[in-house]
């Protein structure tokens, strides 16, 4: 049992946390966007993708939890760093910031923002009359394989594509000569 | 705090937030990881979807997976044309790159 | 409808008569231009076979009582139709006639003039070109074919008036002449249109009859008939639109002889006698006519008075003669003035014949260097002219003496004496300014006794004799058949008239019985100009200066056509150039040009403006894209 029942109830406890989980997530996501070192903006991507890792923790899926941070953090962010150390734009000059286009975007993004929020309270979400209960790993499993198969199978094939992709533009046949 | 409208609030946040990095940021890179948060904040928002309205909450972690993956390939793709256009315009700033300038 | 065009020999020969020309000339122009002898026999065997055919016609319907009609539908939309074919009565058979005998005369004669020239097969096609405009307007049944070919006949003018358009003065002639008459021709069309609006039809035979006045107000027919006149004016020369004349006889002379002289500026007075019912119709219109030919007359002569060139004596008699025409139709006289019409085209067209080989033989145009170069060698070509001359001014027995005894006649009859008094002047004008070209080159003065050095004309080349022989008598032929013409014509003065008037009964007056009086004066006064004439420049130790030319100011005044040439420059330049053509130039410039301008650099500079828009970074696309996908959803969702 929780050592904590008694001071906290459950729900306060769920309540804190996703409070806490919030606040991952949009501490990462500012610190992805507003520094100029990029090494910065990678961990706060990486902060941030944590933080919604727990987001989907609240919202019933585990598993997706986990793969989420297998893969964008384990991977992409991974593979953003190895991009950043390889590149080293690090030793050339950090551009100089201006403010109207800080502006602007700061604008749009607003503009967005509200478009978007006033579209999620004015829309009367109905939930579907009947609705399965099974939030299990293997029925995931067997509908990926299954039923979605295809689609399973399209993404790998765009996953090698992608690989192919990359190496053709980045020369490294052509680099192999010289 | 544990109803829809705030997650995709929270979704639709996360979306703004990257549409302001992409604007803002100077170098590929840094747009790069703004699209990943749009991305995620896409995610967010089918994941709300799934719990709270769909019949069969399966499909949208299978989106959400999927959208993983694409995300990953992006990933691949657009570091290797950064490279490449790093190369180029021999900047990171991608301001330099002006050649469609009419 | 060939085999019934075969069948009526009427038909045939008038489409003969019009059409050969017209093949000759496209022959000519089309296939045998290098082909000089071939281009003169194949025009002249077709004014031939017009000829021929123009006689045919006269003949079989010498006792003509209605007139003949052929129309055949040309142009049809819906009910309208316009109408070509033919129109054979009295007046269009004479004339006819007419034109094809001095075409004939005319162009024999210049296989002589005009051998060698280099433009010998043009020539010979614009010639029959001629003959064929004006043959069908002859016997053109409605005003718009006549128009049609009026308009032929002055392009056939304007070509052979710069026929040698090398020479900067001939060609400026033919402009000249070509713009005057078409000022008078677009008088003449507004009247057509002012007569078909009115009317309903253009036809000639039905303009002529009594329906016309009628169905019209007088002042539509005095207006229709003042436009119409404007034709008149324009093509034969008269008041204002005279000044042409004189410049067209930059032309070589066979042309002169033929076109203006005899057929096309005769033209217009054949239109008036041809509408001469239409026109009878309104008073004050021909009053007006009637003014207008006598300022003419009376101008022309004084200008012919102190001409030293040959040829434009002729053209000045010519315009003063043609106002003589539109004088006797305009008092009443149809038979009057058609009479006049057909001498005239004879002994004018043998004076410019005559006047060619002189100019032909000493190569300059200036009588006193004519004169003194022994012109009075050639006896032919002097014979000749002597005898037309004489005609001209109206000497019995010859032709112009009947002519204008019918004339002046007319004039009596008419209540207002000062027209009688303006005709009779001006048969001792012409008879002065005739007999001092006669004289000038009978009784030239010898070289150390001129006063006047010579000037103008060309180069003086000593004509050494005659040219070969063949061509002369190429070009004496035809002086002699006029030449006999012009004494017997104006014996068949009553069987012309019976055929004129017989047929038709057109109202004409006359009055040549209780006038003679004005026979004595007229006589009498030419008498005494050719006396005078004769007394100035004739007689032995004479000082060869004419009694106007002792008076400078007069002498400048008709030596520069009444300065109606420097007032048409003036007008031309002040108001025409200097006013309308500056303001639509001005218009042109600054508001059609600068418009389109401005419209340009508009649409540069915004395009300019729009460019900042395509900065090429990617950054302010995105942001284009997702600000203006918020609007959309904006819209869509809450609209």
């Amino acid at each position: 049992m929780n050592p904590l029942q008694n001071l906290v109830p459950p729900e306060n406890l769920a309540q804190i946390g996703f409070a806490a989980v919030v606040t991952v997530t949009f501490m990462g996501a500012l610190i992805a966007v507003l520094p100029r070192n990029i090494l910065y903006n990678v961990l706060g991507l990486a902060l941030s993708l944590v933080g919604v890792a727990g987001l989907f923790l609240y919202l019933g899926s585990p598993f997706i939890a986990l793969m989420e941070i297998l893969i964008y953090v384990g991977a992409i962010c991974i593979s953003i760093v190895f991009a950043i150390m390889l590149s080293r734009p690090l030793h050339l000059s950090l551009p100089k910031r201006r403010l109207p286009k800080v502006g602007l975007a700061l604008g749009v993004g607003l503009l967005v923002f509200v478009i978007l929020g006033a579209i999620i309270a004015k829309t009367p979400w109905r939930r579907a009359p009947v609705r399965s209960a099974d939030w299990s790993t293997a029925t995931l499993g067997n509908y990926l394989l299954t039923r979605y198969d295809l689609v399973f199978e399209l993404i790998s094939l765009v996953l090698l594509v992608a690989i192919l992709g990359a190496i053709i533009i980045s020369g490294y046949a052509r680099r192999r000569p010289s | 705090m544990n109803s829809l409208t705030s997650y995709l609030f929270i979704g639709a946040l996360l979306f703004s937030v990257g549409i302001f990095g992409l604007f803002q940021r100077r170098t590929l890179i840094g747009m790069l990881i703004a699209i990943e948060l749009m991305l995620n904040g896409a995610s967010v928002n089918f994941m709300a979807f799934n719990r709270f309205l769909a019949p069969d909450p399966i499909i949208g972690q299978i989106y959400t997976l999927f959208i993983m993956g694409i995300a990953a390939a992006e990933t691949a793709i657009a570091l290797s044309i950064i490279l490449a256009l790093f190369r180029t315009i021999r900047s990171i700033n991608i301001e330099r790159a002006r050649e469609l300038r009419g | 409808m060939i085999s019934s065009w075969l069948q009526d020999p009427t038909l045939i020969a008038a489409t003969l008569a019009a059409l050969t020309p017209f093949a000759a000339f496209v022959l000519i122009m089309v296939l045998f231009r290098p082909y000089r002898s071939l281009a003169a026999g194949i025009s002249i065997a077709a004014i031939t076979v017009s000829l021929a055919s123009a006689l045919f016609l006269l003949v079989r319907h010498w006792h003509i009582e209605r007139p003949i009609q052929y129309a055949g539908k040309w142009l049809i939309s819906g009910d309208i139709f316009i109408p070509f074919g033919f129109l054979l009565d009295p007046l269009s058979l004479l004339m006819l006639t007419i034109v094809a005998t001095i075409s004939f005369l005319v162009q024999v004669y210049s296989l002589g003039y005009m051998a060698g020239d280099p433009g010998f097969s043009r020539y010979y096609a614009f010639q029959s070109l001629f003959a064929w405009a004006m043959l069908t307007l002859s016997i053109s049944p409605t005003m718009l074919q006549l128009y049609v070919f009026w308009e032929l006949v002055g392009l056939a003018s304007y070509l052979l008036i710069g026929f040698w358009y090398e020479k900067f003065s001939a060609s400026e002639a033919g402009k000249k002449a070509f713009v005057m008459t078409r000022l008078g021709d677009i008088a003449f069309f507004l009247g057509l249109l002012v007569v078909l609006l009115n009317f309903g039809n253009l036809s000639i035979l039905e303009m002529n009859s009594p329906a016309v006045a009628e169905r019209l107000s007088s002042t539509v027919i005095t207006v229709a008939a003042l436009l119409i006149f404007g034709g008149v004016v324009g093509k034969s020369a008269q008041f204002p639109l005279l000044t042409w004349l004189p410049d067209a006889m930059e032309g070589p002379t066979p042309v002169s002889a033929l076109l203006h002289s005899a057929t096309m500026v005769a033209a217009g007075v054949y239109m008036f006698s041809r509408i001469f019912p239409f026109f009878s119709n309104s008073h004050e219109a021909m009053a007006i006519f009637l003014a207008i030919g006598t300022i003419t007359m009376f101008l022309s002569s004084t200008m012919a008075m102190v001409t030293r060139d040959i040829k434009q004596v002729w053209a000045y008699s010519t315009i003063s003669q043609l106002g003589f025409m539109v004088m006797g139709l305009a008092a009443g006289s149809y038979f009057a003035g058609v009479f006049h019409l057909t001498t005239h085209a004879g002994f004018k067209a043998l004076l410019f014949l005559c006047s060619g080989v002189f100019i032909h033989q000493y190569e300059t145009n200036d009588m006193y260097v004519i004169g003194r170069q022994g012109g009075r060698g050639l006896k032919i070509p002097m014979i000749c002219m002597t005898v037309a001359a004489a005609a001209l001014s109206g000497i019995w027995p010859l032709s112009g003496f009947f002519s204008k005894e019918a004339i002046m006649g007319a004039l009596a009859a008419h209540h207002n004496p000062l027209w009688l008094g303006a005709g009779l002047l001006g048969a001792f004008l012409t008879a002065y300014y005739s007999f001092r070209l006669i004289f000038l080159i009978l009784r030239p003065k010898a070289i150390e006794e001129v006063h006047h050095e010579e000037h103008g004309g060309h180069a003086a080349g000593h004509g050494a004799g005659h040219h070969h022989a063949g061509l002369y008598w190429v070009m004496a032929w035809p002086l002699i058949i006029l030449a006999a013409i012009t004494v017997v014509l104006g014996w068949c003065q009553a069987p012309l008239e019976h055929f004129l008037l017989g047929g038709h009964g057109v109202a004409g007056e006359h009055g040549e019985g209780h006038h003679a009086w004005v026979l004595f004066a007229a006589v009498g006064l030419a008498l005494s100009g050719i006396g005078l004439a004769w007394m100035e420049f004739g007689r032995k130790g004479s000082a060869q200066v004419g009694f106007v030319e002792r008076v400078p100011p007069l002498r400048d005044l008709f030596a520069n056509r009444w300065y109606l040439d420097l007032l048409y420059r003036r007008f031309l330049d002040y108001v025409i150039y200097g006013t309308f053509s500056n303001l639509f130039t001005r218009n042109d410039r600054r508001i059609i040009d600068g418009g389109i301008d401005g419209l340009c650099r508009a649409t540069v500079e915004s395009g300019r403006l729009l460019s900042f828009l395509q900065s090429g970074m990617l950054q302010y696309n995105l942001m284009a894209m997702f600000a203006a996908l918020a609007l959309v959803a904006l819209y869509y969702f809450f609209s």
